[in-house]
């Protein structure tokens, strides 16, 4: 094969390349959004098809291969022959873990310690270790640390919410204060750049996430670790490159160094991304290396050098991560026990006609999005990447906190309260990466049940207080409306009779969707509530016999 | 006798000549046309029998709301020179316009024309709706049909309502949209349609668009709705009744609920229209609550065939 070049340039282009990624990635992100008239980006999913980790994940758990996630298979060719490119050049989370390592290196220069290769950097792969035996055993939880979907969840629930946050309050404060400072009305700049906001970046007014900060707290904490070890999460924990690690043991393209040339000098190693080499420039390992190229870019004396080789060349050699066989089985028994942990709660998913909670209770404020798969096969299935919830034009999808048990971490719900399933609308299920919610026609998702609504006629206006009120009826989107109301004689407290609308549910026709619940004039605890009663996607939860 | 131009003059032909062809006596309604002075009321109908298709249907909806405001007096009477006209259809639901739950948008966006024919400098187009109107604008049609005609269409923000001094029965300060109130003119421009709890929902209850916190209003609909439209103080409505919606109001969503009745009636009076359109659902004005109370607060008179009324037939 070719000879060794030194690629003076690569650190550049690599960043170039990482930019565009991340930029793609954000770009991906923002137009995730309803926008009347017109569809997604169909490659709205790119990034989640061509992580391996999700496919590996979804494979072993589900037993499924959705097709798109096909696209992996490139991403471990590309790791087969080059190693964690991947790491170094695409991901889109370790561009920001870049980008921020840069910038932690201008403030603190002098900071910068030459760090080398240090055995927790292992700690990745024992990890991984266990969440596989946990997949094997139908567990998915490892997709909620997948790079991809970290980035893409902590963005629409924590960041881009407290971004609009800041932008509604603070317009809307000026606009309202008026001020004038001289010739200048800061309202002028203010209002057009709210209005671009709210029309191209903004899907909801208002939008807010339930358990935010929890999700915030995580992704600042990673980011922040930059400060500590430069890359902390690309070296030490992340999972997508642990996969990547153990495809790149032995990729073709290797670090060659000349010893002859080398004077000892540490500075490939204090430009090393991964921490993938011992302190004297010896020892590079592969797994660890992002291809970064800062090393042959750094190299003063042009000894080192990246080439291509046959995996039977022997030179230049490859050092090994040096896993324990011991560790492994250690945590993957521990991946095991998790799961037994998790399922072994009563809000766990159980696999028996879908039945939750070892086949027992209900969770009924669990209303998952429309065509979602029975409760175990969805938690197999979904990533908690968020993308549903992004779309949600009402901003009623909302990530699981523990309703769902804490396998089902961030797994969306609908919350009618802070937003009603639009009728009109079967965007969850057209994004869903791994089908976990199941792409359904129009025509289908107006009939799919995610619940079904009861009235609470302890204090619901018409039934407890005797006064018409009916907003709940006026909203239902259902054709032959599901809410309909019989006039009953009332006598009031005087002894005046009095005729009452009083509101009934059909439970033929409501399809959960939570309009009523959403408009209910009584905040907080509505005289309507939804359950996930009758869902169609659960028949163990469907106990009232249809009429028609 | 006023100019009147080429495109009026052969309008007026086709009419006459259309009424005339139908066996209409080309009499008294023309003559209310004609003379169109100042009349509080008019209704403009499609004399054709039938359902017409969708191309004539777009034709005869404009062609109805220009006839239902010449015979008014012309857009000019309501609409100064530079004024900034707001627009107020109903697009409370997410609803494609042949499911009648929403204002005909070739009807709104025929207003927005007049409008700026007549001198207007700004036209807006705005309502508070019950869904997102991210969803129900789109929906409803009526922002591509009115941006062609260069209004502008606003995304009211639920943040930025005003605490206003209604001073009604029930309703005595109340969180208003500003815009609606800052402009010189409000078009009120509802559709005819069932209402499950006020039985029908036209001129007046359109006003609840203008609020915020209207959820409670239900339970006395009436009072609250008549409230709302005297601290509106209606100078011009337009009342939609190309299609109407007969049942199952105010979502609706079936078509067989819909009926194409191809009239349109615009007036200064709130009540009468209302009553006028309660007669196009097939029911009696004061078995209508808010049309009762209209009346009762002095905001128009019910019995809205002892107004000036003016029928234009259109063909």
């Amino acid at each position: 094969m070719s000879g060794a070049s030194r690629m003076p340039r690569g650190p550049r282009l690599r960043g170039a390349v990482q930019a565009a990624s991340l930029i793609l990635f954000l770009w991906l992100l923002f137009t995730a959004r309803q926008k009347p008239g017109a569809d997604l980006p169909s490659f709205s999913g790119l990034f989640f098809w061509i992580d391996p980790l999700i496919l590996v994940a979804t494979f072993l758990a589900a037993h499924a291969v959705p097709v798109l996630l096909l696209s992996a298979i490139a991403t471990i060719l590309v790791t087969l022959v080059a190693g964690r490119v991947f790491c170094g050049w695409i991901c889109p989370f370790g561009a920001l873990h870049s980008a921020i390592g840069w910038v932690c290196d201008r403030i603190w220069p002098k900071s910068r310690k030459r760090e080398h290769w240090s055995g927790w950097q292992r700690a990745k792969y024992y990890v991984l270790a266990g969440f596989i035996a946990m997949a094997l055993l139908g567990g998915h939880w490892v997709t909620i640390f997948d790079p991809i979907v970290l980035l893409y969840r902590s963005t629409t629930a924590a960041v881009l919410p407290g971004l609009q946050w800041t932008v509604e309050e603070s317009s809307t404060a000026l606009f309202q204060w008026d001020l004038k400072l001289g010739p200048l009305k800061p309202s002028a700049v203010t209002e057009p750049c709210r209005k671009f906001l709210r029309e191209h970046l903004f899907a909801v007014d208002g939008q807010a996430f339930i358990g935010s900060e929890l999700i915030l707290v995580v992704f600042v904490g990673l980011l922040a670790a930059n400060a500590f070890r430069r890359r902390w999460w690309c070296r030490y924990a992340c999972p997508t490159g642990a996969l990547l690690g153990l495809l790149s043991i032995r990729p073709l393209l290797r670090r060659a160094l000349v010893e002859s040339k080398c004077t000892k000098c540490d500075l490939c190693s204090a430009n090393c991304q991964g921490n993938a080499a011992d302190g004297d420039g010896s020892g590079w390992r592969p797994s660890e290396c992002f291809v970064c190229l800062n090393c042959a870019s750094a190299c003063r004396r042009n000894s080192l050098a990246f080439g291509w080789k046959w995996p039977w060349h022997r030179e230049p050699v490859v050092t090994a991560i040096g896993l324990s066989r011991r560790a492994m089985i250690i945590s993957a028994v521990g991946g095991v026990c998790t799961l037994w942990f998790f399922r072994s709660s009563p809000l766990a998913s159980s696999k028996r006609l879908g039945y939750q909670a070892r086949g027992l209770v209900f969770e009924p404020s669990l209303i998952r999005p429309p065509g979602a798969r029975a409760e175990r096969e969805f938690i197999q299935r979904c990533t908690a990447c968020g993308v549903c919830i992004k779309v949600c034009p009402t901003g009623g999808l909302q990530p699981c906190v523990l309703e769902a048990g804490l396998e089902g971490l961030w797994t969306p719900r609908l919350v009618p309260q802070l937003g009603h399933c639009a009728y009109d609308c079967n965007l969850c299920g057209q994004v869903c990466p791994t089908q976990a919610i199941t792409p359904l026609k129009l025509e289908e998702k107006k009939k799919f049940k995610l619940g079904l609504a009861a009235f609470d006629t302890t204090h619901c206006i018409p039934h407890a207080y005797g006064r018409d009120c009916m907003v709940c009826e006026e909203c239902c989107p259902v054709p032959e409306k599901a809410i309909y109301f019989i006039e009953t004689r009332i006598v009031t407290r005087t002894g005046e009779q009095r005729t009452v609308k009083l509101p009934h549910v059909d439970a033929d026709l409501c399809i959960g969707c939570g309009v009523c619940e959403n408009v209910c004039p009584l905040r907080g605890n509505p005289g309507i509530r939804v359950t996930n009663a009758n869902e169609s996607r659960n028949p163990a939860n469907q106990p009232i016999l249809t009429e028609r | 006798m006023q100019r009147h131009s080429r495109r009026e003059f052969l309008a007026h032909s086709a009419v006459a000549a259309g009424a005339f062809a139908f066996g209409v006596q080309p009499g008294s309604q023309l003559q209310a046309a004609e003379n169109s002075g100042s009349g509080d009321m008019a209704v403009a109908r499609w004399q054709g029998t039938g359902t017409p298709d969708e191309k004539q249907f777009k034709e005869l909806s404009v062609k109805l709301t220009e006839r239902a405001i010449d015979a008014l007096g012309g857009m000019k009477r309501f609409v100064g020179r530079g004024a900034v006209v707001w627009i107020k259809p109903n697009i409370a639901f997410e609803r494609k316009p042949e499911f009648a739950a929403t204002t005909n948008p070739d009807v709104v966006a025929t207003l927005v024309r007049l409008c700026f024919d007549a001198g207007a400098k700004t036209v807006r187009i705005g309502d508070n709706p019950v869904h997102d109107a991210r969803r129900t604008y789109p929906a409803s049609g009526i922002p591509e049909a009115v941006e062609k005609f260069g209004a502008e269409v606003v995304y009211l923000d639920r943040a930025r309502t005003r605490e206003m001094k209604v001073d009604g029965e029930r309703l005595k300060m109340h969180p208003v949209f500003p815009e609606m109130i800052e402009c010189d003119l409000m078009i009120n421009v509802p559709i005819v349609k069932h209402h499950g709890l006020a039985r029908a929902t036209m001129c007046m209850k359109n006003y609840m668009g203008v609020v915020e916190n209207r959820r409670l209003f239900h339970q006395d609909i009436a009072t609250c709705v008549a409230d709302i439209t005297r601290f509106m103080k209606p100078k011009i409505c337009v009342l939609d009744a190309t299609r109407v919606l007969l049942r199952n109001g105010p979502t609706g969503g079936k078509i067989e609920d819909v009926e194409v009745q191809m009239q349109v009636a615009a007036g200064t009076d709130p009540v009468a229209l209302d009553s006028w359109g309660a007669e196009r659902l097939g029911m009696k004005p004061n078995e209508i609550g808010t049309i009762t109370k209209g009346q009762e607060f002095g905001l128009g008179k019910m019995d809205y065939r002892s107004l000036a009324l003016r029928e234009v037939a259109v063909v």
